[in-house]
């Protein structure tokens, strides 16, 4: 039984929720186990033909995802925290056609003992921007709210 | 998607007094001085915001010299607000998916596992 909720915190981030009727070491090795982590990364009929996953501080991310048309989109990372089976701490960019990184985006997870299931909390938010806006954004962290997703949503219905 | 966009429009985003400059101008135009009052800022200070939201295409700015009415431009928005959708998708589903995949393995387990059967 899964429940979930996404909503963004004070700080900015996108924060999404998952309570998993799983213990929490068979999720955390769900999330590291590279055979493990290609069964679900994605969308609904995506697969993985390539998921590289050096699980440590520095260690690479690297996951080729497949669509349902064909199309492969890359993404590459790094690890920044391994904490078993408790935390992990992840950068990732998505790639552009020519393979530049486009943006990236700091994510957290963090798994909690609830009551024999586990409670996952992911906090993503945006941190690193291409060259071109780099001088732009000195100084600045990106991030975004629900009110702003909202606002966006009705001028995109305007 | 344009990354240069989208992260510009990041980070015109990412301060709160330009949100809500926007939030008010999605209700209609509006003059520097009619955007300053809700805040304790100099007018300066807020035509420092709305050349950041000029700058990432957020607003346009009428011609005339001391009536410059802001506007909302809708584009930029919705580039973000597509990509907030399409992170929304991918996490969720693949979260869907991640249910699936640890209900299936914990049923194996169960099937398999009264022998202590630990396999390779």
């Amino acid at each position: 039984m899964a429940t979930g909720s996404i909503m963004a915190n004070e700080e900015q981030e996108l924060v999404l929720t998952r309570v998993f009727d799983a213990p929490r070491e068979l999720v955390f090795k769900a999330w590291t186990d590279p055979k493990q982590v290609a069964q679900w990364w994605g969308p609904h009929r995506f697969t993985n033909p390539v998921c590289d996953l050096d699980v440590r501080p520095g260690g690479a991310i690297r996951i080729h995802m497949r669509g349902p048309d064909g199309t492969v989109y890359p993404m590459t990372g790094v690890y920044n925290e391994v904490v078993e089976p408790e935390r992990l701490v992840f950068t990732s960019a998505a790639l552009d056609a020519d393979g530049n990184p486009m943006f990236e985006v700091l994510t957290t997870v963090t798994f909690a003992e609830q009551n024999g299931k586990t409670k996952q909390t992911m906090r993503a938010r945006v941190i690193k921007t291409t060259t071109h806006a780099a001088p732009y954004l000195k100084g600045m962290e990106a991030g975004w709210t629900q009110s702003l997703e909202r606002l966006a949503e009705s001028l995109a219905k305007a | 998607m344009t990354p240069d966009h989208l992260t510009t429009t990041f980070a015109a985003l990412s301060d709160p007094t330009r949100r809500a400059i926007l939030a008010r101008l999605v209700t209609g135009q509006a003059t520097v001085t009619e955007l300053a009052a809700p805040f304790a800022m100099s007018l300066p200070a807020v035509s420092r915001h709305l050349k950041v939201l000029e700058h990432a295409g957020l607003i346009t700015r009428g011609r005339e010299a001391q009536w410059r009415p802001c506007r909302i431009k809708a584009g930029p928005l919705k580039e973000v607000a597509d990509w907030v959708a399409h992170y929304r998708r991918f996490w969720t589903e693949s979260f869907d998916r991640l249910d699936d995949y640890l209900r299936d393995v914990q049923k194996k387990e169960k099937n398999h596992g009264h022998r202590k059967h630990h396999g390779k």
